[in-house]
Order: structure tokens, then C-alpha cells, then sequence
């Protein structure tokens, strides 16, 4: 049996980004070009500010979409920022997004990013 | 590699401004009452500026304008370019059939929105609790009236009637009778084809019957009646129309509206979880129609003779008022009337069901009134448009297609002047079924449910039958039904030599397919008619009947809708054939892999 190991990636942070069904894609392209690696999207209901805007209120859909980035601690800001202002998150009922820090992530890293990073020490 | 930022150096760059805010300073500070209870605490309404309110509201609408622009946009083009470009003609009063189909999106967009805001949280509570709290029958009974209401509120159905107006009453009495002075019976009677079908497809989702037999007892009678309505010159004139309600009534009201009905009994059933339940109601619903349609001009015709219609038409023409019709009858009035008409006995029967036989609250009532606002605000619109853009339009095509091949009379003003044959005979034949094949083939593929049931068929075979493979099937199905449709009404074929055989052909692929693929091809027929497609063929079929002089315009869509179960049936026994031969393949080789017994379906 061939002996098997963990790469724990550390300075990992998660962005998670609440917008109106349907327009989730505006944030991961603008994450992507901004340097984030990849996205998941999954759908939820939302209540909140939908309900203190009034008339307004139908403008704002009530299914949402949960857009999880992970990225770098690096890198963090930055995508923040680009995701917040692609999905105009400057407008009332919009969106909400945060960022949370994790401990550790893991996944599969290509055995030569493994050496390329012992040999840089 | 690209240049190396520090990111400290990019944040002193930027031009965003930032600042940070203590999420406490927001939070409510809550208030507590004598004895230390904590009061509830209740939000503010939001305050908004303007551009915000622009902001919130631009995406909102322009989203929803958007997807029945690029619906209408593509048809109207393509119709243009044909008329200027192969035909050499201008398309007259080209300002209000733009102004029109403007108003076709706009009153489709009010009316989807208004239709997922208003009517549709009233179908699915009703489907929910309704089985909880009423016997079967009452259940049944319920389904039946909801078949009719909804017939009434379908926005193709109006398209019917304004059709009604362009038949002569010499030449196919019992359908200008049907159309005009029974038109009334008529929608009640399609209505009641849909109600059976309801009533049919709830037992269905409870009991997980097999859609083939249904489709072989539907058919039966409806094709024996065919038959014996061929055999009277009189009434074989009705058949085109009584094939072409039952794609009409499948449109955006009935198949989501009885759709949530029925998943809500079955989930309240507890028998909700056969992917397949949903399919076959749609089917149902386009065949009962035609059985009662074609019940009705009997009865028609066992009441009032040919020469008593004509006689009728004539004294009421000769009696009719020469001024300027009521408001409630010429346009504008007479199109919001009709909307009005079309969706508020809906909504009150949906109503008194809820408040009175399950003794519900309406939640969300705000928003069910806005939504019901819409509906009612869209269909008027809508109604307009078609009035003005859609069939103005899809007329005007008709009527002038058969000028490539044939002299036709022209309408300039007053004055009547002889336009064409601007090809040879061929040719200008070969132009027009070429039209109307592309014209049916862009329009499917345009039609947003047809992207949703294929996105569902791919699923539920796990991606043996693709999504592409259906919507190009489908649509080269609608594509061959509009161009047989169009030789029909030039070389007048009787409809029953089509029919017959095309069915006929369809129960026999039936008999040989599973019932995952019957399920979806049957219904496929109902997907491909929706509220732009309809009114634009009719209108078309119309223009292009007069202008050739067929008897009448109707029998396009039967045949767009037949076309698309052969062509889905045929490609369905294809995919399985393949699969099959590659099982085998793989088999003889010796290397059967479980998994691929499973895809091949």
C-alpha cells in the first residue's frame, strides 16, 4: 500500500457573497479576474431588507444565491473589493458579503508545485 | 510571468474609498419594558434616494424585458428582412407593428411577473392543503373548474377569437358561427378539455398510471371523430380549427398553473417522488380540447343549418350600427375588457377556494394583489400588442408569401392592385415552405420552456438523451409542421389526409417506445406553443389562406404540433438503438461494464 499524505494549505480565507438569484456569475467572473481560483454556487431563500423596502420589496427576489470563494489571505481584499463592486453591493437589496478565515483547507496540489515550493525553501 | 505588485502598493492606488464601520453601531439597541422583558423590536422601513430606487429597478426590469425581447426581437427581423428582401415589399405601418410588438413585451413581461407573483403562490397552496382537507371528488372537482379558468386566461386564446373575424362566413359557415356568435361556448368547451385533463392527470400523479393507454383512448375517439367529420363537406371545415385549439390552450397559464396543482396533491399524497409525474397532463390537455371542439360543431350543425348562419351574418352586418362602435368594443376598450375578462373570474375562483372551502389566509397579500395587478395590467397590454404588433405582422407576412409564386391581390388604401408572381412557380414554392421552415425552426429554439424541459430530459435519462438532441429535434419537428401546414393550405390537402396518418404513425412509435420518451414527446408538442408563437402563425395562416384563396387559414399548428411527437418519438427509438448497439458491441468484446447497462435506457 502506498503511503499517503496531506498538504494542509494554511493563510486561507472564505468569501461568501449573498446576491439575488440570477446574478451570482457577475461576482465569480469578476472574482476570477480578480484571482480567485474558483467558486461554488448554491441556492437559498433570503429575508431582510426585501421586507423594509416597501413597494420596493418586489424588485428584490426572494431566492438568492450563495456564492463561496476561497482564496489566499493575499489575496483576499482584493477580490473582496472587485466582487463587491461587480455585483453593486453599493445598492440596497443587493446582496451581503463577508469573509470569514479558515484554520487550514486542503485539496490535490500537483506534485511539482510541492517541489517547487521545498526547493524555494 | 506578469509585473509583480505588492498589494499594499495596489490598496494606496485605489480609488475606492473605504471605511470601516462596528457592526455594533448598527445593530438595534433593544428597549425593555417594567418587568425586564425584552420588547420586540420591529425595523424601520428604508429609506431610499432616487438613484438607489433607479438601481434596485434596473436590473429588476430590464432582466425581465430583456427575455421577451430576444423572444419577439429575432421573429420580427427575420419576418422584415423576408418581406423586403425576397418579397420587395415594405412592411406597412411599420410604426404601430413596432409600437406593437413593444407592447407585446412590455404586457408579457408584466403578466409572467404577475403570474409568478399573484397566481401561482395561489396554485401551489391550494394544491398543497386542498387534498388534506376535501374528499376525491371535491378535489376533482375543483381541478376541473381550475381546467376552465385558466383556459379562459390563456393570452393565445384571445388571438382565437380576433382570428374569428377574418373568416368568411359564405364559405365556412360553421366555423365563422363557432368563432363569432358561439365563441363564447367555444373557449368553455376547450376549457372543459383542459378541466378533463386536469381531472385525469391529478388521478395520474396519485395513482402513476401509464401515459400510453391514455394517449390510445384520447386519440381513438378523437381520430373516429375526425374521420366522420371529413365525410360532410361542411363540417371537414372545422377540423384545422379544432386540431389548432388544443395547441393553443397549452400555453404559459395552464401548463405551470395545473403543473403545481397536481405536484401538490401528489407530494400531499406522498407519491411526489417519480420524476416523470409531472410529465403528461400537457398532452391530455391538447387532446381534449380537440375531442370537444369537435363534439361541439356537431352539435352545431344538428342546430342551425349552413344557409340559417349566412342568413344571420347577413341581417346582423346589415343591422350593425354604422357609427362608431361602444367603447367597450373598439380598440383600445375592447382589448382591456378582454383582459380584465380573461383573468379576474381566475382569480376570484382561486380565491373563494382558499378562503372559503380551505379556510386559509392569504399570505403575502400585498404582493398577491401586485401580482394579480400585473396580470390583469400585462394581459391588456398584451392584448393590445397582439391587436397591433403580432398578428398585424404575422397577416401582412402571410398574405404577401404567396406573391412569390402566385398573382395576389394587394390592399393599397382603397385601391386593390395586382402584386406578383415575382418568381417562377417553383422557385417562389420552394421560397415560401423554405420560409416557414426557418420561421418554425428559430421560433422553437427561442422558446424558453422548450430549454426547460430539455434541461429536465437530460437529467432524467442522465445525459443519454441530450438537451441539444431534444430542442434540435423539436425544433426541426415544429419546423416540418409549419412548412406541411403551409403546402397544405397551398395545394388544399384535406387535414384529415395529414392527421390521420401523422397520428396513426405516432401511436405506432408509442407502441414501440418507452414511457420515459412518451412522456416527454407528447408533451413536447405542448412546449412549442407558446403566447408569441401561436397568435404569429395563426395570424400568418390566416393572411396566407385569404391571399391563396383557401377555404381556411387554420391546421398550421396541428401540425406543428404533431410533427415534434414524431420527430422526438423517432429520435428517442434512435438514441436507444444506438445505446443498445453499443451494449452489444461492448458485450461481444466481453467487456460489459456495469454502468453501461444502466445508461442504455
Amino acid at each position: 500500500m502506498s503511503e499517503r499524505n496531506i498538504t494542509y494549505l494554511t493563510d486561507v480565507s472564505l468569501i461568501t457573497c449573498i446576491v439575488q438569484r440570477g446574478l451570482g456569475d457577475v461576482i465569480v467572473k469578476a472574482a476570477r479576474e480578480a484571482g480567485a481560483q474558483g467558486a461554488t454556487v448554491y441556492y437559498a431563500k433570503g429575508s431582510g431588507v426585501r421586507e423594509r423596502l416597501g413597494a420596493l420589496g418586489v424588485a428584490v427576489e426572494v431566492e438568492k444565491e450563495v456564492v463561496n470563494l476561497v482564496v489566499s489571505k493575499e489575496q483576499q481584499d482584493l477580490v473582496f473589493n472587485s466582487a463587491y463592486l461587480a455585483g453593486n453591493l453599493d445598492t440596497p437589496g443587493m446582496g451581503f458579503m463577508y469573509v470569514t478565515p479558515l484554520e487550514k483547507a486542503a485539496t490535490y496540489i500537483p506534485q511539482e508545485v510541492i517541489q517547487r515550493l521545498q526547493e524555494a525553501g | 510571468m506578469g509585473p509583480n505588485y505588492r498589494y499594499g502598493d495596489y490598496q494606496r492606488e485605489t480609488t475606492i474609498e473605504r471605511n470601516e464601520i462596528s457592526y455594533n453601531n448598527l445593530t438595534p439597541k433593544l428597549e425593555q419594558d417594567e418587568q425586564g422583558n425584552v420588547k420586540p423590536y420591529s425595523p424601520p422601513p428604508v429609506k431610499l434616494r432616487s438613484v438607489d430606487v433607479f438601481k434596485l429597478l434596473k436590473p429588476y426590469i430590464s432582466v425581465r424585458f430583456l427575455d421577451q425581447l430576444k423572444a419577439v426581437v429575432p421573429l420580427a427581423i427575420y419576418l422584415a428582412l423576408f418581406q423586403f428582401f425576397v418579397l420587395r415589399q415594405l412592411v406597412q405601418d411599420s410604426f404601430s407593428i413596432t409600437a406593437g410588438l413593444f407592447a407585446v413585451c412590455i404586457g408579457l413581461m408584466f403578466f409572467m411577473e404577475g403570474l409568478k407573483l399573484g397566481l401561482m403562490p395561489f396554485g401551489e397552496v391550494i394544491g398543497n392543503t386542498l387534498p388534506k382537507k376535501s374528499p376525491l371528488p371535491v378535489v376533482l372537482l375543483i381541478a376541473f373548474m381550475l381546467g376552465i379558468g385558466v383556459t379562459f386566461a390563456e393570452p393565445a386564446i384571445g388571438a382565437l377569437k380576433q382570428a374569428g373575424q377574418i373568416v368568411s362566413v359564405e364559405r365556412a359557415p360553421y366555423l365563422y358561427a363557432l368563432l363569432n356568435d358561439w365563441s363564447g361556448i367555444l373557449v368553455l368547451v376547450v376549457g372543459g378539455g383542459v378541466g378533463l385533463a386536469a381531472i385525469l392527470g391529478t388521478l395520474r400523479f396519485l395513482y402513476g398510471w401509464s401515459l400510453k393507454p391514455m394517449v390510445y383512448m384520447s386519440l381513438a375517439p378523437a381520430l373516429v371523430l375526425t374521420i366522420y367529420a371529413s365525410g360532410n363537406p361542411e363540417l371537414s371545415k372545422i377540423l384545422g380549427l379544432a386540431w389548432d385549439c388544443g395547441a393553443v390552450t397549452t400555453g404559459p397559464v395552464t401548463v405551470p398553473l395545473v403543473l403545481s396543482l397536481g405536484i401538490g396533491i401528489a407530494a400531499a399524497a406522498g407519491k411526489g417522488d417519480s420524476g416523470l409525474s409531472g410529465f403528461g397532463i400537457v398532452t391530455l390537455a391538447s387532446i381534449f380540447p380537440i375531442i370537444g371542439v369537435l363534439i361541439l360543431s356537431l352539435v352545431l350543425a344538428a342546430t342551425v343549418t349552413p344557409a340559417e348562419i349566412i342568413e344571420a351574418a347577413k341581417l346582423a352586418a346589415a343591422s350593425a350600427p354604422t357609427g362608431p362602435a361602444p367603447w367597450y368594443e373598439s380598440s383600445p376598450g375592447g382589448e382591456v375588457i378582454l383582459g380584465i375578462r380573461a383573468i379576474l373570474p381566475l382569480v376570484l375562483f382561486l380565491y373563494l377556494v382558499l378562503r372559503y372551502l380551505l379556510k386559509e389566509q392569504v399570505k403575502n397579500a400585498g404582493e398577491i394583489t401586485y401580482g394579480i395587478t400585473l396580470t390583469i395590467v400585462g394581459m391588456c397590454i398584451f392584448n393590445l400588442g397582439l391587436t397591433y404588433g403580432l398578428s398585424a405582422l404575422g397577416e401582412q407576412s402571410g398574405s404577401l408569401v404567396p406573391a412569390s409564386f402566385i398573382e395576389i391581390k394587394m390592399m393599397m388604401g382603397d385601391m386593390v392592385t395586382n402584386y406578383g408572381p415575382i418568381y417562377s412557380t417553383v422557385v417562389g414554392l420552394i421560397l415560401s415552405l423554405g420560409f416557414a421552415w426557418v420561421l418554425g425552426f428559430g421560433a422553437t429554439l427561442a422558446e424558453p420552456a422548450l430549454n426547460a424541459l430539455g434541461a429536465t430530459v437530460e437529467n432524467l435519462t442522465n445525459g443519454v438523451f441530450k438537451k441539444q438532441t431534444l430542442m434540435m429535434a423539436v425544433s426541426i419537428g415544429v419546423a416540418f409542421g409549419l412548412a406541411i401546414g403551409l403546402a397544405k393550405l397551398i395545394f388544399e390537402l384535406p387535414l384529415q389526409w395529414l392527421l390521420i396518418p401523422g397520428y396513426g404513425l405516432g401511436i405506432v412509435l408509442t407502441y414501440f417506445s418507452t414511457e420515459e420518451f412518451v412522456n416527454v414527446a407528447w408533451d413536447s408538442a405542448g412546449v412549442t406553443t407558446g403566447p408569441i408563437t401561436v397568435p404569429l402563425v395563426l395570424a400568418m395562416g390566416l393572411g396566407f389562406g385569404n391571399a391563396v384563396d383557401a377555404l381556411e387559414g387554420f391546421g398550421i399548428l396541428s401540425m406543428a404540433s404533431i410533427c415534434p411527437i414524431l420527430s422526438v418519438l423517432i429520435t428517442g427509438l434512435w438514441v436507444r438503438f444506438r445505446s443498445n448497439a453499443q451494449t452489444k458491441a461492448a458485450t461481444q468484446a466481453g467487456s460489459t461494464s456495469p454502468d453501461k447497462e444502466v445508461q442504455a435506457i
